[in-house]
Parts: C-alpha cells; structure tokens; sequence
C-alpha cells in the first residue's frame, strides 16, 4: 500500500500556494506535516482530499490517481480528513453523524428503504461498528445527544470518529489539537499513538511542535509552497534550516517560549475561572 | 447523571400510552365525522388533504434536503395534465384512474430528474430562482400548446374516476381517495426520513461539502429526494384532475408553488403534521375570511407576517412528528431509549 504526491503544484490565479511537492507515505506510520503559516500545508489536504483541484502533478494511492475524481470518489476510496474549523453535522445526534457515513455502502434500493425490508439486522450492525468508534473515543454517553451540544474537545474527537468510520487507507487530521486545552492535548496524544495500525496512513497537520515531536515517526516541513526538509522528529529537531525558516533563530525563540508561557498561564487563569 | 432514567418514568409510561391512543382515537372521530358535513365543508376538507399531499411531498425536498424549491407546481400539473388527456375525449383515451395514478406520478418523478439534473449544482436563491422558471415554463407550455393541451381553455369533460367499480363523484369519495393517499405517502416519506437515505439528506442540509468529505454522493442524493417529491407532486395532480374532471393553466400558477412553501414554513419545517396544520390554517383562514372579501387577502397576509415574526420555526416544532406520537404508543417518551 501506498500514497503518495508526485510533483503537486497548485496555482489560485497568479499565487503559487504549492509548488511541485512530491511526498510519499508509508503505511503503519504517523506523518506530521509542520511548516509555518501560509507555508500550504492545509492546501495540501484539500487537494488530497478533494476540495481543491491540482493544478500539476498526481496524487496516487495504490497506483490509481486520485487528481480529478470529486469529493466523495476520493472519500469512497479510502482517504478520510477532519477539518481545520470543526464541520460536523451539528444538528444531528452523534451517533448519526457517524452512521451516515456508511450510506455509500448501502445496496438497497429506496422501496426497501420504505418497507424496511432485511433493515433491522443491518441497523443493529451498523450501530453496533459505530458504537465500538464511540467507545474508542469515549462518546457512548452522547450518543444521542446533538452534536452542537458537545463540548469542543469532544467535537474534535467525533469528527476524528467520523473519518474512521468507513476503515479509510488514509486519515488525514487537519490541527487535531487546535483549541484543545493541555488535558485534551494529552488525551488526544494518547488516542493518536493508538490509531497507529498497520494498514492505515496518519497524516497530521499541527502547529503544536511538543505533540507532533512525540506522536509522529515522520516529519515533513513545508516552507512557502516547499518541501524543506523531510525526516524523522530527530532530525528535523537538529537541522539548522528548519529552525531558522519556522522556529526563527535563537532570540526569537527565546521570545516564542516566553509567550507561549504567558498564554498557558493566562488559560489555566481561564479555566480555573470558569471552573468556579 | 442525566442520562439515568427517572425511577417515575415506569408508571408514567401507561399515561403517555393512554395519551397516545386518545390522540389517534380524536383523529379517528374527526375522520369519522367528515362524511356528515355538509357538501361545501366536505369540499374545504379535501382541499385542506390536497394541499397536505403537496405539501408531504414538497417538504422533502425544502424541510428534509435543504433545498428551497418555487417550482413544485410544475410537478402537479404534469400529474393534472397526465389524467386530463389520458382519460378524456381529448384525444379519445380512456385509461382507468387507478392506472394514471402510477403514470402521473412517475411522469412526475420523471421531470423531476429531468429538473433536477441541471439545477442541482445551485444553492440557496440561485436554485430558488430557477425552480420558480421552471414552474412558470411549464405553465406556458400547458398555456401555449394548443393542440396538445387546447391552451387556456383548458381540458373539459375528464372521466369520471373508477375504484374498484366505485364512481368517485361526490367530494366525500374524494374525501377517502385523499385521506389514503395522505396515509400512503406520509408513511413513506417518515420512513424515508428515518432511513440512511433521509439521514444523508440531514447531513447535506448541514454541511454539503462535510457530506461529500464522508463519501456521499449528494447529486445522487439530492435528485432521489428531487423525484420523490415530484412524484407525489403528479399523484397530486391526478386526484385533483379526477376531482375537478376540468384543468387548465390557471389552477398551476406562481401563487400555488409561493402557497405549499407557505404551508410547509406555517406548519413547521421537516415535520408531517405541521403539513397537515399549515394546509388547515391556509385553507381555512381564506374560507372563513370570505365574508370580508376586500379585506381577505390583506388579513391574510397579517396573519402571515405575524406567524413568521412570532414563530419562525413553524407552529409545530421539528420533533413534535409521527416519531413522537409512536412513542407516545409504546409507553415511553422520545428520546429516552
């Protein structure tokens, strides 16, 4: 099994957001993919996934081209993503947002749909593959409950859920922990390191460099449309060209730390805060 | 902690069952009682289930997948068309009525797709504002094409429908023809809705593009939801040629397509019975207004106003359907299982 980008470029008018980017991922791994704002790593996904069209280059899984087949083909295909700014269906119940999902598969027709022929047995099925996802993430509780009306920490586990449903060859994670607090971002490292199978390709997208260092056995960094370097988290830890083009250079990552200090300080104010 | 049930639900369920079987018993009186109106009452009242028959149907397509559509009407003639040359002197065809009820429903489901294929790509107003073209061109066709439709003057002298060797002649055997169409399309439509099928239109009135990202097909989708709702449209319109043995152009303008989203935004969004309320309300308040015939329309369309002001969301909420009455049945209250 394979995926792989060879040569991608993507052009919105005159900006080059991507320019001949050729990535290839192994199954049974975690992919980061890290690189500063604007460097495309979230043009990336979309036109990995469908949303984008490539304007150059192929997108291959399994040797079959993905560029050019809609949405719901490359979805059908096994290739799944969450998104940066949850999209979940919010006024569905949790558990249907994810037994839509297995609507693709279905065979029947819509009279059988009507008379409810052969449904019962198939339904508990498809509830009983959806409540083993829910228990993985530790939804079952909400079940029922609308999906607008979770937490945000659990919105983002859902939509995760989500793109599990249909046992994709490709899951693609656009910023999993944005908006997490630190116990979220634990707990989601921990349900990240077990997604980890060996016929199923992780790619993540994260700005949080602690999460992605610890979860990923690949790093690939991406600067103003490029590939700049690709490598195991050690690597691209030590290598000078990475910590200048997205860490900055020794001063202004002393300045980095100190605010990002700030800003756990001021969320912890907040929580205990809210907590009262 | 909520989500354990109340130790008091248990002796509550035979109350709530209690409920549920007075609801369907008051119905069936209300039913029961139709037959001794008087010929003009019984008439408001079929026109009151013609309306719920359009509106079950079009609020597949508005209430379930999201997609605002101003051209309903165009399906109800093609179905009021089919009856009227099939079965008139027209063109000497005299095909039986139970026999156009299929044809006019699947001439129906026909233009739908035929509809639906190029305006699906559209959202929001923009397919709003080609549906309401669509309905118009239909009614010019019917207007304009003489030798087929003899024009304005409309088709006269349809036959006389046969059930089973039963005339359908006065408004009370309409009466029953209706109430089972309604029974028959309302039951196949909520169990459409609670299928995949009905939840993948959920998921692409929430978020089209999330739907796609999950592999639905939602072109597909949207043009079953198209057909369906077109389909029942022309099963509409046959009954309502058989009741009226008489069309023409007028009986399919803008106004009744403006009058079944009416129906469907009164009632309540994605819900059955706020169908069957809304086509009552819209039926009626014209009926009892008519003593004040200059003022009619203006009253009218206060009330509307006032509706919509006052209660958005329709007067019967979404979850307040037949799912809600069937738990009612079974002793227990929804959402508690």
């Amino acid at each position: 099994m394979s995926f792989e980008l060879q040569n991608v470029t993507k052009r919105f008018g005159a900006v080059a957001a991507i320019t001949d980017v050729s990535i290839r991922f192994e199954p049974g791994q975690i992919h980061a993919i890290i690189g500063p704002n604007g460097a495309g790593k979230s043009t990336l996904v979309n036109m990995a996934g469908g949303s984008y069209a490539v304007t150059a280059g192929r997108i291959l899984l399994d040797g079959r081209e993905l560029q050019g087949l809609k949405k719901h083909e490359i979805s059908l295909a096994g290739v799944a993503r969450t998104y940066q700014n949850i999209r979940l269906f919010d006024r569905m119940s949790v558990m249907e947002n994810l037994e839509v999902c297995l609507y693709p598969q279905r065979t029947t027709c819509i009279l059988a749909d009507v008379l409810g022929l052969g449904e019962a047995g198939r339904r508990e099925q498809r509830l009983a593959h959806c409540r083993r996802l829910l228990d993985r993430f530790d939804l079952v509780p909400f079940a029922g409950v609308e999906a607008r009306n979770l937490s945000y920490g659990r919105q983002r586990m859902l939509e995760i859920a989500r793109a599990m449903v249909r046992t994709p060859r490709v899951l693609m994670l656009d910023e999993p922990a944005a908006g997490l607090n630190d116990a979220e971002t634990r707990d989601l490292k921990q349900r990240l390191r077990h997604l980890r199978r060996p016929d199923l390709i992780v790619i993540v997208i994260e700005h949080d460099m602690d999460l992605v260092m610890s979860i990923s056995d690949h790093v690939t960094v991406m600067h103003r449309g490029q590939v700049l370097f690709a490598g195991t988290p050690a690597q691209v830890q030590e290598n000078p060209d990475v910590r200048e083009a997205y860490l900055g250079t020794e001063d202004e990552l002393d300045a980095i730390r100190s605010l990002a200090q700030r800003r756990k300080a001021e969320r912890r104010l907040r929580q205990q805060a809210g907590a009262v | 902690m909520q989500t354990q049930a109340l130790p008091a639900a248990a002796p509550a369920a035979r109350t709530l069952r209690l409920r549920g079987i007075a609801i369907l018993l008051a119905a069936a009186v209300l039913i029961g009682l139709v037959p001794y109106l008087g010929s003009y009452a019984i008439r408001v009242v079929d026109s009151v289930l013609i309306y719920t028959l359009l509106g079950i149907g079009l609020n597949l397509v508005v209430g379930y997948a999201g997609l605002l559509d101003l051209g309903f009407v165009a399906f109800y003639a093609v179905g009021a068309y089919s009856y009227a040359l099939l079965a008139s002197p027209q063109f000497g065809i005299h095909l039986p009525f139970l026999l156009v009820l299929p044809i006019g429903a699947g001439l129906g489901a026909c233009f739908g797709i035929l509809l639906g294929i190029p305006v699906l790509r559209l959202r929001g107003d923009y397919l709003a504002v080609v549906t309401l073209g669509f309905g118009e061109i239909i009614r010019v066709l019917l207007n304009n094409a003489d030798a087929l439709t003899n024009g304005p003057q409309g088709v006269i002298g349809i036959d006389r429908a046969r059930v089973f060797g039963i005339a359908l002649s006065r408004p009370v055997d309409f009466f029953w023809v209706l109430l089972v169409a309604c029974l028959v399309c309302g039951t196949l439509v909520y169990r459409l809705e609670r299928s995949l099928l009905g939840q993948a239109w959920a998921a692409i009135r929430e978020d089209q593009d999330a739907a796609r990202g999950v592999g639905i097909n939602t072109t597909r989708a949207k043009l079953a939801a198209f057909a369906i709702s077109a389909a029942i449209g022309g099963l509409a319109g046959v009954i309502f040629a058989a009741f009226q043995r008489y069309v023409s152009p007028d009986s399919f303008s803008l106004n009744e397509s403006i009058l079944i989203v009416l129906i469907i935004v009164i009632g309540g969004v994605g819900n059955i019975f706020g169908v069957l309320l809304g086509a009552v309300v819209l039926v009626l308040l014209p009926e009892l207004l008519r003593e004040f015939a200059a003022y009619r329309m203006l009253v009218l369309g206060l009330v509307m106003a006032t509706l919509i002001v006052l209660r958005p969301q329709g007067l019967l909420p979404r979850n307040l359907g037949p799912g809600e009455l069937l738990s009612l049945l079974r002793g227990r209250r929804r959402g508690s299982r």
